[in-house]
């Protein structure tokens, strides 16, 4: 385990303001990890990204829980947005009232690969749920970086499509760091898993030395839940 | 009886602190100060015929004599060329403006300031020195649009989700954030209320006819003062057909054609007189004790402005009876134009009404009713009152419209008083106070038809050319409307989520 490390966090609190939503927080990221982040709605997981995000600035993309579009743009300026600082004011000025054909060749193929052909121009607001999804990860996948952020990216797909589209982040980025909901993705598509549980970090092991029951844990209404729904 | 002593007993009127408890008896204290202060106010009906004047008016609105009318084909094109150049300068003076409007509190200020003076009395004072030229009427409407513009986009503005933005990678320019991440998510709200605001700008297009521009309202006015009433009839016609094509004639794609074109049709353009203008801005606008540091001259020139105090008390009492006037008519005529109420004829004919009245400028209403009832503060009360209610009975129309009885079953006025009033009450005293400060300025203007407020002073100052008095009433109005404005702030319902811009 020679790989570079990314990141270093020790005893570190998070939070907004003088709020802390995650205390004493010790955590390690090396290159060509993919993490699983896991944890109840509420547990910091969000406060944990956005920590991540601005420690790693420009190195990482970013692909946010509530998406951030632009529903009024096409998808075509909506996953241009991605490299909006790569280009100076006056050219994204043009690319509004007439894309850029190098920006619209990448993005095409990009969005084919997502399953998005033929929808560049759809303003992003006619787009389902699960249409702008893709979108969203498109945008984040046209930044190009080295390592992917993303807040629930999968959440509103089916399985079979969330497979895949995990497996084309992987293929882009050599690093990931994801929150998810679904526990079995985790044990089977990630090496690393990070649980959290009211705002400590009570997992951070390999994916192969965890079992669902230990993922349970971090879900104090899983019982319940399970038992409901049963 | 036992029994009873548990049931508590039922609460006297009004008793108790729910909101809605809290608004009846806020309106109410408005209604009561109204009342009691309504003595003070000079209501005389003084024409001997006010009944057959009426007569033959409603016969002018009925057979137009289209025939007639001189060639109304100039007023219109300059009508509309002055609402349109005067609102886009307004958008270019005020959209910047609005960019740093949270950071400047010179900018708010100033923006305050150009706002609390009425169109019509900018008009007056660059025809003082530009003459009944474009750049009057231009400079009437950009100057007080372009504070308005500042703020209402800056609230616009602030109001854009935060969501897109903070999904930008690091390092995304000022310029690139706001046209990608900005401007699209408000950009259907910015047009919505630019397009309200030309609405505006035509109605003052056509009262700067009033001060002598040759707008639609010159026309109007003199067809009216000298009883030709069956071609103000036609003029009126042509001026609702003006606003109800709107949609037609102002499309999005005609704009631009219409923009340049109608830039020829400005004019005439003066020869500006730069020590004229100078000596204007420098010597005549100020009081001569004040420019020579005569403190006790000062106060001896303050003394001899006539009717002071009285023109304040005027105006304020105006606006409070407006203010009143205006909620008790769209207590009664908003379910005239709600889905809730009557049948098709009905609201077709209610919404007619509500249409006309708020598309009629509040001055031409008031000279109307001037002529019919003689000059007191009866017609200016009616104008005001008139207009502004049923301005606020189509909003409130259209928010009741939007919302679902309950209880399918009730009569009309269980419908009225159970299940709508209360839902859309607190929105519509909102609307109310908001619309509070508009209607303290139209007061200041009602006096250019004579009637004692400030604006009837400040008209004869110009009048009498003397420019420093004029100027110096014209700031006492912009207090006065900026302190309405503060106190109705102060009393206006809050959390109620006003989304229509198109009430200020």
């Amino acid at each position: 385990m020679s790989q570079a490390t990314l990141l270093d966090l020790r005893d570190a609190n998070l939070g907004y303001g003088d709020s802390v939503v995650v205390s004493r927080l010790s955590l390690t990221l090396r290159a060509g990890e993919r993490i699983a982040l896991l944890g109840a709605s509420g547990a910091g997981k969000s406060t944990l990204l956005a920590e991540l995000r601005q420690r790693l600035a420009e190195r990482a993309a970013w692909c946010p829980q509530s998406h951030g579009l632009v529903p009024q743009l096409a998808v075509y300026h909506n996953v241009y947005m991605g490299r909006l600082e790569r280009h100076s004011a006056l050219a994204n000025l043009c690319n509004l009232l007439r894309p850029n054909r190098r920006a619209w060749a990448e993005i095409s193929e990009l969005c084919r690969e997502l399953g998005l052909d033929g929808l560049l121009k759809r303003p992003v607001g006619q787009l389902s749920g699960g249409q702008r999804q893709r979108v969203a990860i498109a945008r984040a996948l046209y930044q190009q970086r080295e390592l992917f952020l993303g807040d629930e990216p999968v959440a509103s797909v089916d399985p079979h499509q969330a497979l895949r589209l995990l497996a084309l982040i992987d293929k882009r980025h050599a690093t990931s760091v994801i929150a998810l909901h679904q526990r079995e993705l985790a044990l089977t598509h990630f090496n690393r898993v990070w649980g959290l549980r009211d705002g400590r970090l009570a997992i951070d092991a390999p994916a192969d030395e965890l079992t669902l029951a230990d993922l349970d844990r971090l879900y104090p209404d899983a019982h319940d839940a399970n038992d409901a729904e049963g | 009886m036992p029994r009873a002593e548990a049931i508590s007993a039922a609460p006297g009127g009004l008793r108790g602190d729910s909101p809605g408890l809290r608004l009846a008896r806020r309106s109410l204290t408005l209604i009561a100060a109204c009342v009691v202060l309504l003595p003070l106010a000079d209501m005389a009906v003084i024409t001997r015929d006010p009944w057959s004047e009426l007569g033959r008016m409603l016969s002018g609105m009925a057979w137009p004599h289209w025939w007639s009318l001189p060639s109304p084909i100039g007023a219109i094109a300059l009508t509309v060329a002055v609402a349109l150049w005067g609102t886009l300068l307004g958008i270019l003076l005020g959209f910047p403006l609005a960019l740093v409007f949270s950071r400047s509190r010179l900018v708010r200020a100033g923006c305050a300031f150009v706002r609390a003076i009425h169109e019509l009395f900018w008009a007056l004072l660059f025809l003082q020195v530009f003459g009944l030229t474009a750049v009057t009427a231009l400079a009437a409407l950009a100057i007080p649009y372009a504070g308005i513009f500042a703020k209402v986009y800056a609230e616009i503005l602030e109001q854009t989700p935060p969501a897109p933005r903070d999904a930008l990678p690091p390092g995304v320019g000022r310029v690139s954030r706001f046209v990608y991440a900005e401007l699209p998510l408000v950009w259907e709200r910015l047009a919505a209320y630019t397009r309200y605001r030309f609405e505006c700008a035509m109605r003052a297009s056509v009262l700067l006819g009033f001060v002598g521009l040759p707008t639609l309202g010159f026309h109007l006015e003199s067809a009216f003062r000298e009883g030709r009433y069956h071609e103000a009839g036609a003029l009126l016609w042509l001026f609702y057909l003006l606003i109800a094509s709107l949609g037609v004639w102002g499309h999005r794609r005609l704009l631009p054609l219409l923009v340049v074109g109608s830039a020829f049709l400005l004019g005439p353009w003066p020869r500006i007189d730069g020590d004229l203008l100078w000596r204007f801005v420098s010597r005549d606008l100020w009081p001569a004790p004040l420019r020579e540091g005569d403190w006790a001259g000062l106060l001896a020139w303050l003394g001899e402005i006539p009717e002071l105090l009285p023109a304040i008390g005027n105006t304020l009492l105006l606006g409070l009876m407006g203010t009143v006037g205006a909620l008790l008519v769209a207590l009664a005529l908003w379910p005239l134009a709600s889905r809730h109420f009557g049948n098709r004829a009905t609201r077709l004919g209610g919404r007619g009404l509500l249409i006309a009245l708020r598309s009629t400028p509040e001055l031409m209403l008031a000279f109307i009713f001037l002529l019919l009832l003689g000059p007191s503060m009866l017609p200016a009360w009616l104008a005001l009152a008139l207009h502004n209610g049923a301005l606020i009975a189509f909003l409130a129309a259209r928010h009741a419209d939007a919302l679902q009885p309950g209880m399918p079953g009730l009569n009309a006025s269980g419908r009225y008083a159970y299940e709508l009033l209360p839902r859309i009450y607190p929105g519509l005293l909102a609307l109310l106070f908001y619309r509070a400060e508009v209607i303290i300025r139209e007061t200041a203007i009602l006096g250019m038809l004579g009637i004692a407020t400030l604006g009837f002073h400040i008209d004869s100052s110009f009048a009498y050319l003397m420019f420093d008095q004029a100027f110096f009433l014209l700031l006492v109005t912009a207090a006065l409307n900026l302190g309405v404005d503060a106190l109705s702030r102060r009393f206006r319902p809050r959390d109620v989520v006003l989304d229509d811009p198109c009430s200020r």
